[in-house]
Order: structure tokens, then C-alpha cells, then sequence
């Protein structure tokens, strides 16, 4: 009974359960290589939103990052979430992460910089993943990336593939492993001064291609599968600020068994660099 | 006569001597090549860099043209390995610079 009990709160996590961090300017839900210059603290405040049937998820993200050098950065990250599923409903601390990103290559000419970083981010299991719908997944999880960007003043396009792999929870469920691809162009229309407000326009093609669950090693019914997603989205600055939202909408699920196509998934984030 | 002459001659040294002082104070304007600037955002960085500087005014950066431009008080001299390593630490490559005295 309380196998059953910890299954279906842990199996409600892993649709939404994608790496959500950012830098400055770098995709809205993808991943990009920029990192921060050296010294620099970047202090975000996130909403997230989404939706699954009758799953409907929210979350209030603090994260702060500091540039280790100007090719290195990390990070925490610590969420709040408020959720309602079936009728029941929970809110509280979710599952806090610390991430790192290090730029290892870089080609920077007039007015455009290409580069590629790797990045290394732990999900850890301090929310409450109990409570009905469950605020944390009971375990620690991990998330490695590889990303390119090429960033000009007019255009930019990004690439990159992370790689989830999901612990084992006490009850000897195991979420299945995800890869996400993402592929984002970006547009600047006007050419701003460094002092004037400026922004950008992405579309992204996110996605996110799951493996089964297992529990105690046997495969999970109705777990796993693809999804992609089309995501438009824009980037505002003005000096020191940002202002960053997006939404993504399913174009293509491919998901096994009876399972609950996404509905969207939406973000807003406010960025500060000090 | 020869008080007045004197008197003359000490007066334009005098000012001979002002004008060289107001010249030598002026400092230097640096107009500094930078490669990667895409965007100004990213380019925060290199503003608050310059801005721990002491005797350093007059900040811009122009993205079209990769160039930061910065006013050094007199006696301040901003070398370029110091350069290097300020425009690498904010992300971007140091190129080259060139130098005017400020008026």
C-alpha cells in the first residue's frame, strides 16, 4: 500500500521533470553556453507553470549564480511549489539543486562570440515527496549537458543535449531517464546601444524523449515516451536586467501507454546581474 | 621698466605654466577593440569592471563596431596585458587599442 502510495506521486513528476536553469542569454527552455563574467552574481526569480490533464503544476524559483571565472559559473537553485492533481492539492519547498556550466571553447569576432560549455547539475530530494501531489521526487538526481551557441547582433541559434538520470526511490521506483534535444534560433529586429532596451525573439524545438520506469527492476506500465515541443519566446534587456518568458506547446507526443499529453508549459523569469 | 619687463616676462611663465599643467592632467582616452560583443546584456560586465577602476570615467561600449572606449585620469596607464585579462574575465577578447590625449 505505501509502495502504491509513493508510485503514482513519483510517476506525476516526471512528465515536468526537465532542467530548468538558465543563464542570461540563453534559451528560454533550452540550454545555451553563455555563463557570466568573473565575479558577477546573477540573482533570478522564476515562475513556472504547466499543465497535464488535470495536473496543474506551479512553481516560484529563486536562483543565484556567481562567475567563477569568465568561462565558469554555479549556481543553486531553490524552488517552491504549488500543485493540484485529482482533486488533491500541495504546496511547500521542492527539490533545491546546485548546477555548474564551464565554457571550454570560445570564437569570439566583431560583434559575434561562438562558443560550447558542459554543464553538471544535482537535483537533490529535500522536497516533501509524500505529500499528495508530491512536492519532491525522493531522490537525487543528475543532469549533464553539452551546448553550443552562436550569438550575433542580429541573429543567434543555439543547440544542445542533457541527459537526466533519475535515482531510485525508497520504495524501489525508478523514473525513467530522459534525453532533451533543443534547437533554438533567436532574432534581435533592432539594433539597440548598450545603454537602450533591447529584444530578442527565439523559437524553440524542444525535446524530450523518456525512458520506462521501472520498479524493483520490472518495467512500469503507461511510463515513458517523446514528446516535442514548439516554444516561442523573448529576451528584454535593459543594461543589467532582464526579463525573460516563454511557452511551450506540444506538437508531437509519443507517449507510451495511456498517458496525459502536456497541455503547455509556460515561464517568466526577472534576471539581475550585480 | 626693468620691473614692468620682469614683471611681464613672470606673468606669461606663469600662464606658459598653467596651460602646461591643464594639458598634463587631461589624462588619455582609450578607444579598445573587443571581439564577442553581441550583446548588451553580456556586455554589463566589462562596464562594471572598469568601474572598480579608480581614475576611470567615461565608459561606452559600442557593440556594432566591438568597441569599449574609456577616459584614464592623468597618470593612470592601462596596459595591455591588464586589458587582456579584464575583457577575458568578462567574457569577450582583448584586440588592440589606441590611445588620444584628452583635451
Amino acid at each position: 500500500m505505501r509502495t502504491k502510495c509513493l508510485i503514482k506521486p513519483a510517476l506525476v513528476l516526471i512528465a515536468g521533470m526537465v532542467s530548468q536553469t538558465a543563464f542570461a542569454h540563453d534559451p528560454i527552455f533550452g540550454q545555451g553556453p553563455h555563463v557570466l563574467f568573473k565575479d558577477g552574481f546573477e540573482v533570478a526569480t522564476e515562475v513556472h507553470s504547466s499543465k497535464k490533464g488535470n495536473e496543474l503544476e506551479n512553481e516560484l524559483g529563486l536562483e543565484v549564480k556567481y562567475g567563477i571565472t569568465g568561462d565558469w559559473a554555479m549556481g543553486v537553485d531553490l524552488p517552491y511549489e504549488i500543485k493540484a492533481d485529482d482533486g488533491n492539492s500541495s504546496s511547500g519547498f521542492g527539490d533545491a539543486a546546485i548546477f555548474t556550466k564551464y565554457r571550454f571553447w570560445r570564437k569570439d569576432t566583431r560583434a559575434l562570440q561562438e562558443s560550447a560549455a558542459v554543464s553538471l547539475k544535482i537535483i537533490s530530494d529535500t522536497g516533501d515527496e509524500t505529500q499528495a501531489p508530491a512536492l519532491g521526487s525522493g531522490t537525487t538526481d543528475s543532469v549533464v549537458g553539452l551546448s553550443y551557441g552562436y550569438e550575433g547582433r542580429s541573429w543567434y541559434r543555439w543547440a544542445s543535449v542533457r541527459y537526466r538520470q533519475n535515482g531510485t526511490n525508497n520504495a524501489g521506483l525508478q523514473r525513467g531517464d530522459k534525453t532533451l534535444l533543443d534547437f533554438v534560433v533567436g532574432w534581435r529586429p533592432n539594433l539597440t546601444g548598450y545603454t537602450e532596451p533591447d529584444m530578442v525573439y527565439l523559437l524553440e524545438l524542444n525535446g524530450e524523449l523518456g525512458d520506462i520506469a521501472t520498479l524493483n527492476g520490472s518495467s512500469v506500465a503507461n511510463t515513458g515516451g517523446d514528446e516535442w515541443f514548439i516554444s516561442p519566446g523573448f529576451m528584454w534587456t535593459v543594461k543589467n536586467f532582464a526579463v525573460r518568458g516563454g511557452i511551450q506547446l506540444p506538437v508531437v507526443s509519443d507517449l507510451n501507454g495511456s498517458q496525459e499529453k502536456s497541455d503547455y508549459r509556460a515561464k517568466l523569469s526577472f534576471e539581475w546581474h550585480l | 621698466m626693468s620691473k614692468k619687463l620682469i614683471m611681464s616676462i613672470f606673468s606669461v611663465m606663469l600662464l606658459i605654466g598653467s596651460m602646461q599643467q591643464s594639458f598634463a592632467s587631461a589624462g588619455t582616452h582609450y578607444n579598445i577593440r573587443v571581439d564577442g560583443l553581441a550583446c548588451p546584456f553580456c556586455a554589463y560586465g566589462i562596464e562594471k569592471k572598469f568601474k572598480k577602476m579608480e581614475g576611470i570615467s567615461n565608459i561606452k561600449v559600442d557593440l556594432d563596431n566591438g568597441i569599449v572606449s574609456v577616459d584614464a585620469k592623468d597618470g593612470l596607464v592601462l596596459k595591455e596585458e591588464k586589458l587582456k585579462k579584464l575583457f577575458h574575465d568578462s567574457g569577450f577578447t582583448y584586440r588592440s587599442m589606441k590611445t588620444t590625449p584628452l583635451k
